[in-house]
């Protein structure tokens, strides 16, 4: 892949600048963001940053996927899995 | 008015204090109804942060007071109403700079002078809780103490179907007879032998005479995250002097870093004197957050997601008010714990129940709950008159 | 000392209407938004490059246009966490800023309700809203086989842009009859009718089926895949589709900040009142101008009655009746185990063990209804419904307790790294 590139997990994903890291990641096949903290899956629900469902870790630090913006060589990852504090 | 209803005992404020007055009565065979404005822990009591401490009790009545209510919160714990409440833990206790350091001595001295409820198990710097961050120049660690948040203590309470709760239902006023007292509920009234009043920061409404005062404490709670990683509370020192210390005094934020059940984090806290549980701002926040995340760095990862501000019920003097009303025979206060009535809710609730039965109180902690009697203030409005 | 910024949250046409206004009456503005870029939900601006899909994007290109003429301040991929008692304002993300604004004006937008239903947690299971901003984001019509479902007009506009770029939805389903009240649907507006005819021709035209009375009463995941069940007044039907758009009518959101006695706030377009697009630009335009004016005069801020807002109140009210139908028995019909709570994930028994109607410190400490990180403000309107006495009496405007910041999560190293602009200092400082 030559352009700009997202990981996650192990997989190298495309975006297209200004992209969301949901988007990029729906546009991927991949809907399920793994287990949140209570059984609710982590998943796009509303899209737009207000009911906190599609968080991932980002840099360690918890965010929405659906307000980030993708830049090259991001780690995305889910929310859970990566937060042992 | 409809008349409903006559009790043994009838408790106002289905708080700590009251839910747990309400059941020891009910152990004891007395009829009990529980009355709440609201609901129950629906004022400080919901809103804290659940410390059974006897390290952050005052010197003197308070800590005595505590630790023998630590000792009887245990055995609740073991096989009685707060099975599933408490769970005990260790309290660490940080410090940077001298004025911090001399608390802590201090801090260690009274624990010394209390027996071995609480016992120092370890005193040292940053590295003895791994996690912590480099800024913290001392740091203690306490085993004896726990955690109970105080709504769930009401509800293990609450759980014996004997108490008759009544809610919402606020009380209009009480009027005292020979033959007991009726307690008005506006459209509804109720009879009792005795009345024992845990209103907190409402006594004044119906105790007018009493100097409780509302004192605020901004809470602030994160997301969840793996739980388990900080196995007990992490306070300030600073935040031990901030019950005796104006907080622009203060050496540095009185940070208390508190993780709960499911894997939050709830950070405090500050004393203010107002009633507003809306009432939190942004500097506070970052202020004790830039401290909280300094001695936590797993906190720079976290989020807030919840602000609000608990409001205890504080007395003038700095002591709870428990023991009979000025003038009355029938109406027992027990309020004013300024915070500090979850840790001593177990014994307070024996022995004010023990009072409205008309038993001494434990002889070991009866010179302790004197100090506690509404009387004094009555002797000083009358030796000022 | 530099005259202090009114704070615009919110950059669509009620939040940029009220900016454009402001800046122009000399007041400084510094505008605040979620996204990367202006537009708000119903002028979502496409990706670089990619094709605008927005029905007025004329009326938006106008208010850009004005808006970049004049000295307004942006702060994008920004989040308002809240205006406290003193006044102080904090933005974090991007832009992370401890600020005292002169005022602060809310557009915020509307919020999109979805009821629960079985399976609405899963993966692939969005709010229509949520398709309709990647299709305009992307310029392209969410992939796969798409059902949309639920109650209003925006399922048949999302529908419609769908079909037009090329991936028509497998079917809508409708709890409502909105076509068996033609009196009511004449009575509208022309702009409405001609919109909406707009949309119907695209989808019969491409034969996409609308089932009305119909609810979609289950989602189960079957491979990849979703089979949703459907039941209609013909009988109960199945669709196995790759995504399902969620969607029960628009709200108002206003939540969460308190009055402050400090800074005057203003609630502008659907965040106020869920009116629309023509409103929110008239609402953020009036608003802008008496907030203007009632800062530089220090007359009072009163908004001119607007004839727009009277029209569009008529036309909304006219469309409630519409698509109208009875939530409240579906709500009750669930089966226990149903999220209703997606932040804690508390359900109906859940709710239900709580006894007949509890109270709100109930629902909070012991159901923890309202502690997750969306404070409430999704779950709060049918929790509130699920535990009333009277299910059909609207809920209260706070079901879940009094408003609270902050409006969305704070993210602490974004706080500890706000400059501040205050001057505050109530607690010492780290090492003072």
């Amino acid at each position: 892949m030559s352009g700009p590139v997202i990981y996650w997990r192990d997989r190298i994903l495309a975006f297209t600048p200004g992209e969301s890291v949901a988007h990029a990641l729906t546009r991927a096949g991949i809907a399920a963001f793994g287990p949140g903290p209570v059984g609710v899956p982590r998943a796009v629900f509303c899209g737009i940053g207000q009911c906190q469902m599609c968080l991932v870790q980002i840099d360690g630090r918890t965010v929405e996927a659906c307000l980030t913006l993708c830049r090259d060589g991001l780690r995305v990852g889910p929310e859970q899995e990566i937060n042992h504090d | 008015m409809d008349d409903l209803g006559r009790y043994d005992a009838i408790v106002l404020g289905a708080g700590v204090i009251g839910a747990s007055t309400a059941w020891h009565l009910v152990q004891a065979g007395l009829s009990v109804a529980l009355v709440d404005a609201e609901g129950p822990a629906a004022a400080a009591s919901g809103a804290s942060d659940g410390a059974v401490s006897v390290a952050s009790k005052k010197p003197g009545p308070l800590a005595r007071l505590a630790t023998a209510s630590l000792l009887y919160t245990r055995n609740l714990a073991a096989d009685g109403p707060l099975m599933h409440g408490y769970h005990p833990r260790p309290t660490y206790i940080f410090g940077s700079g001298p004025a911090e350091g001399a608390a802590i001595d201090a801090l260690i001295a009274k624990l010394d002078a209390l027996g071995d409820a609480v016992r120092l198990r370890r005193d040292g710097a940053a590295d003895l809780l791994p996690g912590t961050g480099a800024s913290v120049e001392r740091l203690v660690e306490l085993t004896g103490e726990g955690h109970m948040p105080g709504y769930v203590a009401v509800a293990g309470y609450l759980r014996d179907p004997r108490i008759v709760k009544i809610w919402p239902a606020r009380v209009r006023g009480l009027e005292e007879t020979d033959a007991g007292v009726i307690v008005d509920l506006g459209t509804r009234r109720l009879h009792a032998s005795r009345v024992i009043a845990a209103l907190g920061v409402s006594t004044t409404t119906l105790f007018p005479q009493m100097p409780v005062i509302p004192r605020a404490g901004q809470l602030f709670v994160t997301d969840r995250g793996a739980p388990g990683a900080l196995p007990g509370a992490l306070t300030s020192a600073a935040y031990l002097l901030a019950k005796t210390t104006d907080m622009t005094a203060l050496p540095r934020p009185p940070v208390v870093i508190d993780p709960l059940s499911t894997g939050q984090y709830l950070i405090g806290s500050t004393r203010e004197d107002h009633a507003d549980p809306g009432r939190v701002d942004f500097a506070t926040l970052q202020k004790l957050m830039t401290r909280a995340a300094e001695t936590w760095p797993a906190l720079r990862n976290r989020r807030v997601i919840r602000a609000f501000a608990g409001v205890r019920a504080a007395v003038s003097d700095g002591l709870p008010i428990v023991g009979l009303a000025p003038g009355s025979t029938r109406v027992t206060l027990a309020t004013g714990f300024e915070g500090d009535g979850i840790c001593l809710s177990a014994v307070i609730g024996r022995e004010v129940a023990r009072m409205a039965a008309d038993e001494a109180p434990t002889p070991a902690l009866s010179g302790d709950l004197a100090a506690l009697a509404p009387t004094r203030f009555t002797a000083l409005q009358e030796g000022a008159a | 000392m530099t005259k202090a910024q009114v704070l615009v949250v919110g950059a669509g046409l009620a939040g940029v209407g009220a900016a454009v206004e402001l800046a122009r009456a000399g007041q400084p503005v510094l505008v605040a938004d979620r996204a990367p870029r202006a537009g708000g939900a119903i002028h979502r601006q496409p990706l670089p490059g990619r094709a605008a899909i927005s029905s007025h994007a004329a009326r938006w290109d106008r208010l850009i246009a004005e808006a970049q003429a004049l000295p307004i301040d942006w702060a994008f991929e920004t989040k308002f966490a809240g205006l406290d008692h003193t006044g102080t304002a904090l933005l974090s993300g991007a832009t992370n800023r401890l600020m005292r604004p002169a005022a602060l004006v809310l557009a915020l937008g509307a919020r999109e309700a979805v009821r629960p239903r079985t399976g609405w947690t899963l993966p692939n299971v969005t709010t229509a809203g949520a398709l309709q901003i990647e299709l305009k984001t992307q310029g392209l019509a969410p992939q796969g086989r798409v059902l949309l479902a639920g109650n209003g007009p925006l399922l048949i506009a999302v529908a419609a842009q769908m079909t037009r770029l090329g991936n028509p939805p497998v079917a809508i389903v409708e709890s409502a009859a909105p076509f068996a009240h033609p009196l009511h649907s004449l009575a509208l507006p022309l702009s409405y009718l001609r919109e909406a005819a707009g949309y119907m021709a695209t989808l019969i035209r491409a034969r996409v089926p609308i089932l009305t009375r119909a609810e979609v009463v289950a989602i189960r995941a079957e491979g990849t895949a979703l089979s949703v069940r459907v039941e209609t007044p013909k009988g109960p039907r199945v669709f196995t589709v790759d995504r399902v758009g969620l969607h029960d009518g628009i709200r108002k959101n206003d939540g969460g900040v308190t009055a402050c006695a400090a800074v005057p706030v203003l609630a502008l377009g659907d965040c106020a009142e869920v009116l629309g697009a023509r409103a929110a630009l008239a609402s953020g335009r009036a608003g802008g101008i008496a907030l203007a004016r009632a800062l530089t005069n220090g007359t009072p801020r009163e908004t001119v009655p607007s004839t727009t807002l009277v029209r569009e109140r008529a036309a909304q009210q006219r469309l409630a009746r519409i698509y109208a139908h009875d939530a409240m028995a579906r709500l009750a019909d669930l089966p226990g185990g149903t999220v209703i709570c997606r932040c804690e994930g508390g359900t109906l028994d859940d709710l239900r063990a709580l006894g007949p109607t509890p109270r709100v410190r109930e629902l909070r400490l012991l159901g923890r209804f309202g502690m997750g990180p969306c404070q409430g403000r999704s779950c709060g309107e049918w929790v509130a419904r699920a535990s009333a006495d009277d299910p059909g009496l609207p809920p209260p405007d706070t079901p879940l307790g009094r408003a609270r910041w902050p409006l969305a999560p704070i993210a602490i190293a974004d706080l500890i790294a706000a400059t501040s602009d205050t001057g505050a200092a109530p607690l010492p400082s780290e090492g003072t």
